[in-house]
């Protein structure tokens, strides 16, 4: 397990025992921070013809097995974390971002992210050493 | 600007509405249909790997406007202008090449969402922060380098004396630098000892003639330096010397260095490394332009760079039965449409599905089904070249588990110069999406950090830097495109016909994405098609 899960995952450990406050969650924004505001922004507006909004997005508020399946798979310019988060950490920054600038959807529990990551389990490309 | 622009093309009077027009694209034969009328026409695209098409007949008195001035554009401009087409390429920035591009003293990004870096590299010292190699089989980049002078280097893309971190594993190896020599040595060295003792003692069901299992245990021992005596593997020199050989007594022959224990590098995981062979672009003999990877983008502005207009940001592109009008707006806030006959257009489509555009609602949906590969790359200016003084790696790269770094590449440039400059990570997927999160100083500091673990002389000799995360430059958003199974079954294709009078080219209509030589292949293919349709 390459070592930023390692530490990505002691940090998780403090918030699972933190309670079910998923949407105010430093761990979840912590995450978002690290993996996502390069494109979307830390504050969730995203960049105009390029970096869709988060704040106010439909998706991400809409059936939580949305924005789990883009997190797991990625999309369009938007990479697959499947191999880089686990369940509980992808559930954390769906749940942040569900939460977070002023969008009110109900957090999202890893183990809708387990049963996602089950059905769609395509196979990760080997890439090789070097590319291009 | 203005008066730089081709006159206007005159209009037929009645022309159908867009809608009708697209209709009628669909009745338009596919790919297969268009290539055999080139061969009718006698324009063979057999040899378009290796050359230009070799088109007749003439393009006079047509125009034909380009968008983009990366390599693939200007591909298309020098190809169809020689053939007497008008040709006007609008480029959005205020240089050519595309990601074809080496930052060096004076050059500038700022990252959407980032901070603006200005490189302030010494004279001579650069990274290729776009493509940085040219393997020998890309005989279409190689015959543009040919074609237009532009000297080559070879880019060591495979060196034995370098480091393999791998911090993954377990094990005395795991998080230690060791050299790809003495993994790749031991590694086979102890796999072929297993095997030519599995086969000599009866113990496997191979499929082979008593004779010809003794040829195999025969290319065993030479495969793996193993003992003919007693197939044993104990070290070969090349994994390396503790002494290294010399003259006289002392050194004299030297020490041969001990091999590691099977289960050592086995559970160290470093023998991901190894691969029977290089993968088919990755092979030796690796090119790279002498002076910076821009040099091939000058190459080509030097013959087209009269037909480009910097700097011009394309807003519309409309078409109809007889032309192709692209609206566009200049740094300076002026507007402005071009003209012409027909379209290249070489927006990547990470862009170009942001951009109205008077395209077939498949082309459209097509477009929307290619992913952009995040990457990211970052330059480090060393006050001295410590790699090859102390630690005697002349290029090539060190491997490591570490996603979030990917690799760390040697410079095969300037050797035993004063300076080097070392590409200090070079990350795909979600890794380079976190690393862009970064600033431009956290992310050297982060490449820093790493490559402290690779040379003890690392951290004291960094003293500049210059990083790009393709997937945050406005006008790329994305390495390069990544067709993934089901996209190049249904939305390739598409892609590839001409939508009307617009033909699309770019690295991501290839099989060769992320290469210049795709850039250029497409290029050649589609203004093959062009040439016919106008020709028809």
């Amino acid at each position: 397990m390459p070592a930023h899960v390692v530490i990505a995952g002691c940090a998780l450990a403090g918030l699972l025992l933190a309670g079910p406050a998923w949407a105010a969650d430093p761990a979840g924004e912590g995450l978002f921070v690290a993996n996502c505001s390069a494109c979307h922004q830390r504050n969730g507006q995203g960049i105009p013809q390029a970096f869709p909004a988060l704040a106010g997005d439909k998706l991400v508020q809409d059936d939580p097995k949305r924005i789990v399946a883009v997190l797991l798979n990625g999309r369009g310019g938007m990479p697959a974390f499947k191999t880089q988060l686990i369940d509980e950490q992808i559930a954390a920054v769906a749940s942040y971002v569900r939460g977070a600038w002023g969008n009110h959807a109900d957090p999202v529990p890893a183990g809708l992210v387990a049963a996602a990551r089950t059905e769609a389990a395509a196979p990760v490309a080997d890439r090789g050493l070097q590319a291009h | 600007m203005a008066e730089a622009l081709p006159k206007p093309v005159p209009r037929l009077l009645s022309s159908p509405s867009r809608r009708q027009f697209l209709y009628r694209l669909g009745a338009i034969g596919g790919v297969g249909a268009v290539m055999a009328g080139l061969e009718a026409f006698g324009m063979s695209v057999a040899s378009a790997q290796t050359a230009p098409p070799a088109l007749t007949g003439s393009g006079a008195g047509k125009r034909v406007v380009i968008i983009g001035a990366g390599v693939g554009g200007m591909t298309a401009a020098y190809e169809l202008s020689k053939l007497g087409y008008q040709c006007q390429i609008i480029e959005a920035r205020s240089f050519a090449g595309g990601r074809c591009q080496t930052a060096r003293a004076g050059f500038s990004l700022t990252e959407l969402g980032g901070e603006a870096q200005h490189c302030t590299f010494d004279d001579g010292q650069y990274i290729n922060h776009g493509p940085w190699r040219i393997p020998f089989n890309h005989q279409s980049t190689l015959h543009y380098t040919k074609e237009f002078g532009v000297p080559l280097e070879v880019m060591v893309n495979d060196n034995d004396a370098s480091y393999v971190l791998f911090e993954g594993g377990s094990g005395p190896l795991a998080g230690q630098p060791v050299r790809k020599a003495q993994v790749a040595a031991d590694m086979r060295g102890h796999t072929a000892e297993l095997l030519a003792k599995a086969v000599r003692g009866n113990r496997l069901d191979v499929p082979l003639s008593a004779e010809d299992q003794e040829v195999f245990v025969s290319y065993l021992v030479r495969e793996g330096y193993l003992s003919s005596r007693d197939l044993s593997y104990s070290g070969a020199d090349g994994r390396g010397y503790d002494l290294w050989p010399g003259a006289l007594t002392e050194p004299g022959p030297g020490r041969l260095s001990t091999p590691f224990p099977m289960a050592d590098v086995l559970h160290s995981k470093a023998w991901r490394t190894l691969r029977s062979v290089a993968g088919f672009s990755q092979q030796r003999t690796m090119f790279q332009p002498v002076g910076g990877m821009d040099r091939i983008a000058a190459g080509f502005a030097a013959k087209v760079g009269h037909m480009i207009q910097y700097g011009t940001v394309v807003e519309r592109i409309d078409q109809d039965d007889h032309g192709v009008d692209v609206a566009w707006v200049h740094a300076a806030g002026q507007r402005g449409t071009t003209k012409a006959n027909y379209c290249v257009c070489t927006i990547p489509l990470s862009v170009l599905r942001h951009i109205e555009a008077a395209l077939p609602d498949a082309t459209k949906q097509a477009m929307s089904a290619v992913a952009y590969q995040p990457v990211g790359k970052i330059g480090l200016q060393m006050k001295r070249r410590f790699w090859e003084e102390d630690h005697f790696i002349f290029g090539g790269h060190v491997y490591t588990d570490n996603e979030d770094i990917g690799s760390l590449s040697l410079p095969s440039w300037d050797w035993q110069g004063a300076k080097g400059t070392v590409l200090g990570y070079y990350q795909f997927d979600a890794a380079a999406i976190k690393v862009s999160a970064m600033t431009p100083a956290e992310r050297a500091e982060f490449a820093t950090a790493f490559g402290q673990k690779v040379f003890p002389q690392y951290r004291e000799n960094v003293e500049k830097s210059f990083s790009v995360a393709w997937h945050r430059v406005q006008y790329n958003m994305g390495g390069w495109a990544e067709w993934d199974e089901e996209g190049r079954r249904t939305a390739y294709p598409v892609l590839c016909q001409p939508a009307g009078r617009i033909y699309l080219a770019g690295e991501h209509l290839s099989y060769l994405t992320g290469w210049q030589a795709g850039a250029i292949e497409s290029a050649w293919l589609q203004i093959a098609k062009l040439h016919h349709q106008a020709s028809a």
